[in-house]
């Protein structure tokens, strides 16, 4: 009996929301298609949208690349730049946190770095590489790389004083300290990096390619702009958002077998 | 407070802080004018770096000269109030919509059903894809800037005031109850202090979100601001401008965290952190 | 013979009072029916093992939480919801950490729209009483853990509730605050005679304190037996009499781990 109301009420909010999202479409396509309060060259109506959702599936007007081409192209130099600000900033952190003298010299540089957002490097980069693979993987790296980094710092400061004088009274080295007492407390907050990192390239991704590229995602919302196609637009944000949150969420399966002995949400 | 370890000489708290601060500013020094003799070294005449990049002393120099001089059509000061200005719109637009909605969210379910979905798809699209579209919808100028800044912000602030108002302790709730506070009173008094720290946290990740997206902007179209600065010392192969106007982003971002820091302080000063 | 007096009327009566949970996979029988009555400025001590439902059963008679059969009448009033006639103190103490001892210890009038300056005035009185005079612009963070609870308890105490319950309000204290505390709680207690429901897993606690000691059982929890304490106060812990009932209590309690 009580078991039945708890769910009731659970479907009740379940209702809720399948409702809001059939309203919100409904009266954007009422607006839209029926009363015409707004110009397709401004907002299509969500129809057209599915429409050329399909149609650019497998078409490669007019930017050049299908959305599937363009997705890969843009996911692949993400994911490059990406994976190299990982091999690079978790291992610069957790040194910074642990060995004094690196923490020392390598800070000032880095706090120096740090509030340049990544986006602004941008023209740097081209000028140094030129348009092209690599100076859109160096950017996605440079802005990675920073949470990479503070977040192993603060994980690796988060050890104990309990829980290295266990590993010293039976009789750990420095670097055996760092290995099995440091690295395991900071692996939670590590993650945490390594999640934010990804939400930051896929970003910078996207920033590059609105500013110089000949394919991606970015760049085909860029042209679809050019030529006053707002549905294109539309259908490469929504793709852009989806392989985000599909990423960030296989990154959290990792997790979860990765980061043991604490409560997941 | 003395401290004493056998066998040494015996150093107060304080003596050895200070020692301890002026190890980590000789060394700062030193790390920053190694960084400077590279790329001064770097960029020396005849490299083929040095065809492309300034040195370091020119780069500064330009910088500084920067805020005599104009640039463009604006000093550094008039570009940096451009983009302040800009943040500073949408920024507020974004708290007045986000913290009430997150709250809202947060405070009643049915809000949250509401509201949850079409939020959760708007979420993990970066705020820099919405420029083309917000260039359709708005034009090139001042609005589409400010609409891109407050989607920036939004999102930051609306989860971070959502998690503040669920996360509060159900019995500090339970304890106001107790005392006579009525479904109101508890909002006010119990919840939404509780709920500060989490909505300032938002706060600051909504302002280093909204000045990276105000320089995308402003790279894209704009003829003033930092981000301006930057993309125009590029197409005009201006490569002294491109770096000082770097140099002076990061001069703002820097400044704005200790103003945030300086707020927090006081506004949460019953926070083991704020303390 | 004076306490036979003040202990008369009925301020608490619980009639076949259960509660069962609700998760998402199952239902958990909590509470298994419990009948009792608390008399005014009684000191009622719940005893039981770790995982009893005592807290939930203080909560249920505080209404912080609703039975799901049976009713509770505090003070001749059916309890539905949380109420200002009724103080509660926390083991966590849910002390405001934004607001400062003033702050916490007028909560209660200030919510109910009792002036200014009246509410500081009482505050003064009860901040005073429980040994906190001079502290009360600090805030809790800056606070010992015996101190906070002093802070709690003048906070409900303020309120001038007609019954108080405390749920293993010196859990957290060290062995010395501890004792310490007691010995304050009496002092504050014959001062100002309030009905006292003291929820504890200390044998020696209970019996130091209390009038009469109510022993639970396992989940879902009944009532095992009660024990009318009659020794002099202040009371000894070395008492023949005190230990005595300390080993007929052990002995009635269920065992886990």
């Amino acid at each position: 009996m009580e078991q039945l109301d708890y769910k009731k009420s659970k479907r009740k909010y379940w209702l809720l929301s399948a409702a809001s999202v059939i309203v919100f479409v409904f009266i954007w396509w009422f607006s839209t298609a029926v009363l015409k309060l707004a110009k397709p060259i401004t907002l299509p109506d969500p129809v057209t949208i599915i429409k050329t959702f399909i149609v650019k599936l497998t078409h490669t007007a007019p930017d050049g690349g299908t959305l599937v081409g363009n997705t890969l192209a843009s996911v692949k130099i993400a994911l490059s730049g990406y994976v190299m600000a990982i091999l690079v900033g978790v291992p610069l952190g957790v040194l910074m946190a642990w060995f004094k003298p690196v923490d020392r010299f390598v800070r000032p540089l880095f706090d120096l770095l740090r509030p340049v957002p990544g986006i602004a490097w941008i023209p740097l980069m081209i000028v140094i590489f030129g348009i092209g693979i690599t100076s859109k993987i160096v950017v996605i790296f440079l802005t990675a790389f920073v949470p990479c980094v503070v977040n192993s710092y603060t994980g690796i400061r988060q050890t104990r004083d309990v829980h290295l004088w266990v590993g010293q009274t039976f009789g750990a080295s420095n670097l055996q300290l760092l290995t099995t007492v440091a690295i395991p407390t900071a692996l939670p907050f590590i993650m945490t990096g390594i999640r934010v990192a990804l939400g930051s390239s896929w970003c910078a991704i996207v920033a590059a390619e609105l500013l110089a590229s000949s394919e991606g995602l970015g760049f085909m919302i860029q042209q679809a702009r050019g030529i006053n196609r707002p549905d294109i637009i539309i259908c490469g944000m929504l793709a852009i958002g989806a392989i985000g949150a599909l990423m960030t969420f296989l990154l959290g399966i990792v997790e979860k077998h990765v980061v043991k002995g604490v409560m997941h949400k | 407070m003395k401290v004493s370890i056998s066998g040494a000489k015996e150093k107060t708290l304080r003596q050895m802080k200070a020692e301890e601060a002026a190890k980590n500013v000789l060394c700062a020094l030193i790390s920053i004018f190694v960084f400077c003799l590279v790329w001064h070294l770097g960029t020396r005449n005849g490299t083929k770096l040095g065809e492309l990049l300034p040195g370091p002393v020119e780069t500064l120099s330009y910088f500084f000269r920067g805020f005599a001089a104009n640039i463009g059509t604006y000093t550094m000061v008039g570009h940096m109030i451009w983009s302040f200005m800009r943040v500073f719109i949408g920024y507020v637009i974004a708290m007045l919509i986000g913290i009430p909605l997150g709250v809202a969210m947060g405070w009643s379910k049915t809000a949250n059903a509401i509201f949850r979905p079409i939020f959760e798809v708007i979420r993990p699209i970066p705020p820099i894809a919405w420029i083309p579209l917000s260039i359709v919808w708005f034009g090139i100028g001042e609005g589409s800037k400010y609409f891109i800044i407050f989607l920036g912000a939004f999102t930051a602030m609306t989860i971070n005031a959502y998690a503040g108002v669920t996360s509060v302790d159900e019995v500090l709730v339970g304890a106001a109850r107790m005392l006579g506070a009525d479904e109101k009173q508890v909002f006010i008094n119990v919840v939404m202090p509780s709920a500060v720290p989490s909505i300032f946290a938002g706060l600051q990740i909504a302002l280093s979100s909204s000045w990276g997206v105000v320089l995308a902007a402003e790279m894209i179209r704009s003829s003033e601001g930092l981000g301006w600065i930057i993309i125009s010392g590029q197409n005009t192969n201006n490569n002294v401008q491109l770096l000082a106007g770097i140099i002076a982003v990061g001069v703002v971002g820097f400044a704005s965290v200790l103003l945030m820091r300086e707020i927090e302080r006081r506004l949460c000063s019953w926070t083991e952190r704020g303390r | 013979m004076d306490r036979e007096r003040q202990i008369k009327n009925k301020m608490i009566t619980m009639q076949h009072v259960a509660k069962t949970f609700v998760t998402e996979r199952k239902t958990t029988r909590i509470i298994d029916d419990i009948s009792l009555e608390v008399k005014e400025n009684e000191l009622v001590a719940l005893f039981g093992p770790g995982q009893c439902g005592k807290t939930t059963l203080l909560n249920v008679m505080a209404g912080l939480e609703k039975a799901t059969s049976g009713e509770i009448i505090v003070n001749g009033e059916k309890v539905t919801r949380p109420g200002p006639d009724r103080g509660f103190v926390y083991q966590t103490l849910a002390l405001f950490p934004w607001l400062t001892v003033m702050g916490n210890v007028c909560f209660g009038p200030r919510m109910r729209g009792i002036s200014k300056k009246e509410r500081e005035e009482r505050a003064r009185y009860y901040i005073d009483l429980v040994g906190l005079k001079g502290f009360e612009d600090s805030y809790p963070v800056q606070l010992s853990g015996g101190m906070k609870q002093r802070v709690g308890i003048a906070r409900a105490y303020c309120n001038e509730p007609s019954v108080l319950f405390m749920d293993e309000p010196f859990g957290h204290l060290d062995a010395q605050t501890r004792y310490l505390m007691q010995d304050e709680l009496m002092r504050i207690w014959e001062k100002e005679k309030r009905t006292i429901v003291f929820v504890t897993n200390n044998i020696e606690e209970a019996i130091y304190l209390a009038d009469r000691v109510i022993v639970l059982t396992n989940c879902p929890t009944q009532v095992k037996k009660e024990y009318i304490i009659d020794l002099p106060r202040p009371r000894d812990y070395v008492d023949p009499g005190f230990l005595a009932l300390r080993e007929d209590i052990s002995s009635v309690v269920d065992k886990t781990l």
